[in-house]
């Protein structure tokens, strides 16, 4: 075979590969979708469509925050933690603060911000790795928590330590964060649908978004291209924290009390979600639809699963398949097309 | 690709830090899913409407489904429906309330013919069964504090029935106007129940309390060991303990052993599992008798209850399963050293006569 005839059976099958790569995850998503349509009358009600939105819009919008960690070259180990503090920290204000869910939201998203400051001057003051910096945070503040609500689920009407009831009660305005809805959409969903387009909005529309994966790429180049490295991941572990503390906000209204061991499901399903996200669309780095792709794609397996009566701990399963191909999609069938566009990202191998 | 490569180490290392976690969490004993030594039951009538066509949908929306107790009651369910041509979708929440209500209203959203809740937090579950009820669905309930329980079927271990018969014991073995002991904790709902037997007890037959103590913490059985210990330095003289929950009973029962007063004290407790067993039968326990259910059993009771409610056949809207008053002395004539010998030797804990009609029997394994 000349030289020739190689080259060009391989570049057809490199353009092949790239279809695959770019289009099979959604392509699966699809036919996975459609399988269920056709085999379960009640998969295809708009109930359904919204309720799956709507149970996997937490998962989603922490897997997000993590997202946006990666595009930095890091990662959040404490989303799962934020956001449990900030079940119980919403809990906590209202319910023995005597606060409204206004005042609730505020102090969760601050606290939010607080926790992913520490994370950053943690990984960018103190030089922790970001592994281990996270995992610490992560017992941190899962330990803070329980000291400050004294390791108890928070709720209404709860007798406190001095013998008196607790004097507030979660807000209508704050359960309707999670249980309202706007015409037929559940409030989580919109949520999740504005975050999810800001989030592509500032990453692939804008300088700073441009600036976040350089940094991310090759933290060298990009300061000396200018960009002040400290500061972008800074904002990205911030933006994480606050992102953990809205997902923790849809849980506390959801479950309608300061439930201790909320949050502790959601670090593996967030990381997960954000892995996926990498591979949806075969753009080959963290990005916002893919992340919401990919938890969309849990949703309608968790959900599609138990219709078809497959039991639970099949899903785990799934998931686990899920991210395997993902990882395949990133990794193994897209390495001849990743070094051909990786130029600009030297730490390719 | 080096943040995704890390990316991927991370995930890998958290998924085997979290099965480590649940790997050490790992129940011990066997697994009491099984009746072995009952006969088949069958039906001496067709099933009637709506079970004698399609299989009926039912979705069973458990809050943790892990754990000797949850999977027997899971295995009687299962067993129960698919005699009565039930098709039944579980989720099992793992302890995860947010995930609860989104089963639950993912559950309501499939509109299935019935749904059954088991256990869940008040305040997360309570708006999903009105909006089910709203939506026309049959719900029952297993074990749940509901504030409005309105349209909702109410099933529970009847923790009356459970003190009543343990306390019956006691006053048979120490008579009137003993001198006994009270650990338990309150604002927990089947300590409240059982506490309020105890007192109605206490007042019928003139008994003397000499010491209420008790808590109920992460290690109950350890806590309460050293508060029992003081009591009973104080008042070594007394006849009986109730300790309505086995592991403030088997906390009380190290402190009894612990003060040398096993031969003149007598413990009184209430549940069961192969480990109370275990320290019931142990040489010299003071643990002289305790009440059971077979979870198996009332999984699959809460199915019939169910059942019968669908094909308009019962009648009351809060249905609570007996237990059984277990003895010292019937384990060791009986030879009965784990669950599933204690089901063989006393098939009453089959409920083979609560919420039965003669198309649908008891089945639970």
């Amino acid at each position: 075979m000349s030289a020739r005839n190689r080259i060009s059976a391989s570049k057809t099958s490199e353009r092949v590969a790239a279809v695959v790569v770019k289009w099979g995850f959604v392509a699966v998503t699809v036919a996975l979708i459609l399988f269920f349509v056709i085999t379960e009358p009640s998969f295809r009600t708009p109930e359904n469509f919204f309720g799956m939105l709507k149970f996997i819009a937490p998962t989603a919008i922490a897997g997000l925050g993590v997202m946006l960690a990666m595009t930095v070259g890091g990662i959040d180990l404490s989303v799962g933690a934020s956001a449990g503090f900030a079940v119980s920290i919403a809990a906590w204000t209202m319910v023995i603060g005597n606060q409204v869910g206004g005042v609730a939201v505020s102090v969760v998203l601050v606290c939010g911000l607080l926790i992913g400051a520490l994370n950053a001057f943690l990984i960018v003051v103190a030089r922790i790795p970001d592994l281990l910096a996270t995992l610490t945070t992560m017992f941190v503040i899962v330990g803070l928590k329980l000291i400050i609500v004294d390791g108890k689920s928070i709720s209404s009407q709860m007798t406190l330590s001095n013998g008196t009831t607790a004097p507030g009660r979660f807000t209508a305005d704050f359960l309707w964060l999670d249980r309202g809805s706007i015409g037929p959409v559940p409030v989580p969903v919109i949520i999740l649908v504005v975050i999810t387009v800001l989030l592509w909005f500032l990453l692939e529309r804008t300088r700073w978004g441009r600036a976040l994966f350089a940094v991310g790429a090759n933290p060298e180049a990009a300061r000396l291209a200018g960009i002040r490295v400290q500061w972008y991941r800074t904002i990205a572990y911030m933006g994480c924290g606050l992102l953990a503390s809205v997902a923790g906000l849809l849980l506390a209204a959801r479950i309608g009390q300061g439930d201790v061991s909320a949050g502790n499901s959601l670090l593996l399903d967030a990381v997960a979600v954000a892995l996926v996200g990498v591979s949806v669309l075969g753009i080959g780095r963290p990005n916002a639809w893919g992340t919401a792709l990919g938890a969309v794609l849990i949703a309608v397996m968790v959900t599609g699963f138990t219709m078809l009566g497959l039991p639970y701990y099949a899903q785990d399963f799934g998931k686990g398949i899920v991210l395997l191909i993902a990882l395949l999609f990133s990794f193994t069938f897209s390495r001849r097309r990743t070094v051909v566009t990786a130029g600009s990202t030297t730490s390719a191998s | 690709m080096a943040i995704l490569r890390r990316a991927a180490v991370v995930t890998a290392l958290v998924a085997a830090g979290a099965l480590a976690v649940t790997g050490c969490a790992q129940s011990s004993g066997t697994p009491a899913a099984t009746s072995g030594a009952s006969t088949a039951p069958t039906a001496s009538a067709e099933l009637p409407a709506p079970f004698d066509g399609d299989p009926v949908t039912v979705a069973l929306v458990r809050q943790s489904g892990a754990g000797d107790y949850f999977e027997a009651w899971g295995a009687g369910a299962e067993a129960q429906a698919s005699f009565a041509n039930i098709d039944l979708q579980v989720t099992d929440a793992r302890n995860d309330n947010a995930k609860h209500a989104s089963d639950l209203e993912q559950a309501i959203a499939a509109k299935p013919d019935a749904i059954i809740v088991d256990h869940g937090q008040t305040d997360t579950i309570q708006p999903l069964v009105t909006k089910a009820v709203e939506a026309g669905i049959p719900v029952v309930i297993y074990d749940l504090a509901l504030t409005d329980s309105e349209g909702v079927i109410v099933t529970a271990q009847s923790d009356k029935s459970m003190a009543e018969g343990v306390l019956e014991q006691l006053i048979a073995d120490v008579g009137e106007g003993a001198k006994v002991g009270y650990v338990s904790a309150t604002g927990f709902a089947p300590l409240d129940r059982r506490a309020e037997v105890w007192d109605q007890v206490v007042a019928d037959n003139g008994l003397d309390v000499v010491f209420s103590t008790g808590e109920v913490s992460d290690s109950t059985a350890s806590d309460n060991v050293p508060l029992v210990d003081a009591a009973l330095k104080q008042n070594p003289d007394v006849e009986a303990i109730f300790a309505p929950y086995d592991e403030i009973t088997k906390g009380t029962v190290l402190a009894v052993q612990q003060n040398n007063l096993q031969d003149k004290v007598k413990v009184y407790g209430i549940d069961i599992s192969n480990a109370d067993l275990e320290v019931m039968n142990a040489e010299g326990s003071p643990w002289v008798a305790t009440s059971a259910t077979d979870p198996a059993a009332v999984g699959a009771a809460v199915v019939r209850t169910l059942a019968l409610s669908l094909a308009g056949e019962l009648d009351e809207t809060e249905v609570l399963f007996p237990a059984i008053t277990i003895t010292q002395e019937f384990l060791a004539e009986n030879e009965v050293t784990n669950v599933t010998e204690l089901r063989a030797a006393e098939p009453s804990l089959e409920l083979s006569d609560v919420v039965v009609a003669d198309w649908l029997p008891a089945v639970s394994g």
